[in-house]
């Protein structure tokens, strides 16, 4: 049986000493630096100057960088003292996991699962402002059918790396962040299953944000971030650099989804059934199982992309024997599922506030499963409906329409909760419940365009149209990602001690609301009149919802500033926030804000689900909430109450 | 959300029902239904204004299945819109708790079978209408295809250009689209470099062109005029600027058309043709 009380040890220890104390974020800045130049330059005198390109000394270089810097930001100390035969001391583990290291443990490898939570969040937010950046200068391009603020190398180039921005965005927005900070304190832990690789899928992803950026410097992409073979292989090198930048992130998320599987099945609490587990733990995991199966293919995809380029492999080059659809159906394997990586989490964040906020059960909790079983499952046989116009195997698109559209059967499961939990509800409509409406107004649009998609006729017209484009920002901003603010006003509080302020979050959520229906609304129309996507310049009779959608972008933008404003100030001066300011069920709320290292002292035993709303008989747990003052599920501890 | 101008439906109260609409229960079904009612006679008229006002001028018969499908898609989503947003709409407006955490916690309500059984059954049955709609159009579309003998024509893609040849007509070739009124027409569409995709938008027809192998796809041109024809696959650099025109005339004007150019109307190209 596992240790349910925490032993510290009775004397203070002392504080390591040695190489890996100093080694930080900034050490691995240098580290990386220095070997992307040393593997540059040896790579540039072995291979001597080369006619085509210089794919190989860039791909060398990068690598260098990213192996550099998982060494001087110290990922290896642990397998390092393992290889010479010792292993980490009590004190050392202590100190990696950022024990009273203040603000600095927030910038070396600590492998506290709410430190990677917080170097998550802002991540995410920090990549969230720069793909926006650029999806603002890609909408100030088009604000008129003449304008050309960009040449049309600079836009496509801009039009790819948004895309892989806002893609590596969404997918972290939620399992990054909650799926580290709160998914072990709800399920009673007090750490991830694997606390170093937690620390490395962070670390991994890292040194990809400048492998991305560096695409701008070595030529762009003129690919879009499908990147389409064989186009892929008459790009510049900075194509080499979006490859690079790929397989490094499915391995990061690869890390962390079997970190999160793992801590999820083996490290609930005692007494913590799945039907027991709460549905945003359930969504995590779906989302990272699903990740895990599918992301791979991407990879696959941009390594044999990376040796057609630099050795002349010819997996994907027509002229050669290769195959451009086989390189799409690698493409769209990852890419449908994928949409379902990024939208399940955050729509277990939603199921998981609507009934904090309805003062209600979750309504159907079974129903989420299956829903979410369903969705994974479907999700996995619906790629070549993306490949309806491609001429690969006209024979497949009746079947793949079946798969398409049988997959509104299990949304709607989700539908159906959500609108069950909020059915004679007293809605407590704080903030967090305002972002939940948002989800719904905007993922109907998102769920209903859709299904002209998935019709193969229909598709024939609106397939690499702005219609789809609207469609999917519908669904990813529009659904998951109005669900991941509402999740970062939800558990904020616990994260940072502190009350996000409300005025300022509800002003922002309108501005973007606003904005964000203005905007794709009005792509939606161009799409419908025959505007295709990504192209640099178009047709006057686009003229009007063109401007339209450019002036709603920037209404976003003001939005996303007054937010992260709202983020920032609330921070540093929001009114405290105590351990449960929502009145919540779910563990988290039962530790104090921010919570301990290692969250528990005593860990927690479940009785019953958390969402007894309703129902004085039903206890998530016995655990004594953290305020002392007045809650009423104040109740005895632990042990005794075993079944 | 609701449309305060368009004609509100009235809950229809059958006199034997009487007692059963004035219980709480009763009163709270009829408003609901009528909160449901407003949002989806709004989107039934959005349905059906929405396809002519958006879509390109209707120029074939597979543009006319596209413009179906978004009307009859529309229509069948129209009530489930109405559901979940009134649903949503009637809880802010009538269930709501300000600032304050409400007194009380809502009714503990788990689950309710009839519900979910009646919704599972209404989703597959929308799901089944809708794939069997899609089959159908599909099989039409193709079956107009291939079942009469069509116009063949050869579509290169290339970057930045796109060429098109008449291989039943001498091999005429042009970087302009030409095409017979109310003929079947065949494209068989490939690349010479990377992958971009055939669009005409007025008739509803994409597919992609391919390097080293041969797609098709078909229509029949209903309407006289000048239509757009686009790339809508990013095939690099200049790729916004991959567009040209396709001008659909009478037969007898498009056989002209075929002399003027060097062609023999009805003449296969032999491998000395002046294909381009």
């Amino acid at each position: 049986m596992a240790e349910t009380t925490l032993v510290r040890p009775a004397t203070a220890p002392t504080p390591p000493k040695g190489l890996m104390t100093r080694l930080n974020m900034w050490t691995g800045l240098a580290v990386g630096v220095l070997f992307a130049v040393i593997a540059y330059a040896i790579v540039k005198v072995i291979w001597g100057p080369d006619p085509q390109g210089s794919d190989q000394e860039v791909i060398t270089a990068e690598v260098a960088w990213v192996v550099g810097f998982l060494i001087g930001v110290g990922a290896f100390v642990g397998p390092w003292r393992w290889l010479l035969g010792g292993d980490l001391t009590e004190e050392e583990a202590a100190f990696l996991s950022g024990k009273d290291a203040g603000i600095a443990r927030y910038f070396r490898f600590t492998t506290d699962h709410k430190v990677v939570g917080v170097q998550y969040l802002v991540m995410a937010m920090t990549t969230f402002g720069v793909g926006g950046i650029l999806a603002l200068m890609i909408r100030t391009d088009l604000i008129t059918p003449g304008s050309k603020l960009f040449g049309p190398q600079t836009y496509n180039s801009l039009v790819g790396v948004h895309g892989i921005v806002m893609i590596v965005s969404t997918i972290i927005m939620v399992v990054g962040p909650w799926g580290n900070f709160v998914m072990p304190i709800m399920i009673g832990a007090r750490d991830m299953a694997f606390p170093r690789l937690n620390a490395l899928s962070f670390w991994l992803l890292f040194p990809a944000v400048p492998v991305i950026l560096s695409i701008g410097v070595l030529g762009g992409i003129p690919t879009g971030w499908v990147a389409y073979a064989p186009l892929s292989d008459q790009a510049p090198p900075g194509m080499d650099a979006f490859a690079v930048a790929i397989i490094l992130f499915v391995m990061s998320s690869a890390v962390a989804a079997v970190n999160v599987i793992v801590t999820a099945v083996t490290m609930r609490a005692r007494g913590m059934t799945w039907s027991r587990t709460p549905v945003f733990v359930l969504g995590v995991v779906a989302g990272s199982l699903l990740g895990l199966i599918a992301l791979p293919c991407f990879q696959v995809g941009m390594l044999f992309t990376l040796l057609d380029r630099s050795m002349f492999a010819s997996f994907f080059v027509p002229a050669q024997g290769g195959s451009q659809w086989l390189y799409a159906n690698l493409f769209w394997l990852m890419g449908h599922p994928e949409v379902y990586v990024i939208l399940i989490p955050g729509v277990g964040a939603v199921l998981e506030m609507a009934p904090v906020f309805s003062r209600k059960p979750l309504f159907g909790s079974r129903l989420v499963l299956v829903g979410f079983v369903g969705i994974v499952s479907l999700s996995l046989i619906v790629w070549a409906h993306h490949m309806f116009v491609s001429g690969w195997s006209p024979t497949l698109n009746g079947p793949f329409m079946l798969t398409t559209e049988l997959i509104s059967i299990p949304t709607g499961l989700i539908f159906l909760a959500l609108i069950g939990t909020i059915w004679r509800g007293n809605i407590w409509l704080r903030l967090p419940m305002l972002f939940i409406y948002g989800f719904i107004w905007n993922f109907m649009i998102g769920g209903v365009t859709g299904i002209y998609l998935s019709d193969v006729p229909a598709d024939n017209e609106l397939h690499g149209a702005l219609f789809v484009t609207a469609h999917f920002h519908y669904t990813l901003l529009g659904g998951a990602m109005i669900g991941a603010m509402g999740a970062l006003v939800y558990w904020f509080p616990k994260m940072t001690g502190r009350m996000l302020d409300e005025r300022l979050g509800t002003i922002a959520f309108w501005t973007v609301m606003i904005g964000f229906n203005v905007t794709f609304l009005a792509m939606f129309d161009s799409g419908l009149r025959g505007m295709p996507r990504r192209v640099a310049t178009y047709q006057p009779e686009f003229a009007t919802s063109n401007l339209i959608t450019t002036l709603g972008s920037y209404v976003i933008a003001v939005g996303m500033l007054l937010f992260l404003y709202a983020i920032v100030r609330s921070w540093r001066v929001g009114a405290t926030a105590g351990p449960n300011p929502w009145h919540g069920k779910t563990l988290e709320w039962f530790v104090p804000s921010p919570p301990p290292l290692e969250n528990f002292e005593v860990l927690p035993v479940v009785t019953g689900d958390p969402y007894g709303y309703g129902e004085p008989d039903t206890r998530h747990t016995s655990m004594a909430a953290a305020s002392l003052a007045s809650d009423d599920h104040l109740y005895l501890p632990m042990e005794e109450d075993l079944p | 959300m609701i449309q305060p101008d368009e004609a509100l439906p009235v809950e229809p109260t059958a006199p034997t029902l009487g007692q059963r609409l004035r219980s709480p229960a009763g009163r709270l079904a009829t408003r609901i239904a009528g909160v449901f009612l407003v949002i989806t006679a709004a989107l039934v008229v959005f349905s059906f204004w929405w396809p002519d006002a958006t879509l390109p001028r209707m120029a074939s018969t597979t543009e006319a299945a596209v413009r179906n499908t978004v009307l009859i898609f529309s229509l069948a989503a129209a009530p489930v819109m109405g559901l979940v947003w009134g649903i949503a709409y009637f809880s802010l407006r009538h269930w709501r708790f300000g600032g304050d955490l409400p007194p009380e916690d809502g009714p503990p309500i788990r689950t309710n079978n009839k519900v979910v059984i009646s919704w599972l059954l209404v989703s597959s049955g929308l799901t089944a209408f809708l794939l069997i709609w899609g089959l159908a159009e599909l099989t039409a579309t193709t079956a107009a295809a291939s079942t009469q003998t069509p116009l063949v024509v050869n579509v290169t893609g290339q970057q930045w250009l796109w060429s098109f040849s008449y291989p039943q007509d001498g091999g005429v070739s042009s970087h302009q689209l030409i095409l017979p009124l109310g003929r079947p027409v065949l494209f068989e569409v490939t690349s010479t470099d990377v992958i971009h995709s055939f669009w005409l938008p007025e008739m509803g027809i994409k597919i992609d062109a391919n390097p080293a192998v041969t797609t098709e796809v078909g229509t029949t041109p209903t309407l006289l005029g000048t239509f757009n024809v686009r790339c809508a696959e990013l095939c690099g650099l200049n790729h916004a600027y991959m567009a040209t025109t396709a001008t659909v005339m009478t037969s007898s004007r498009f056989d002209s058309w075929i002399q003027s150019h060097g062609g023999v109307v009805g003449q296969n190209a032999t491998s000395g043709g002046s294909n381009g």
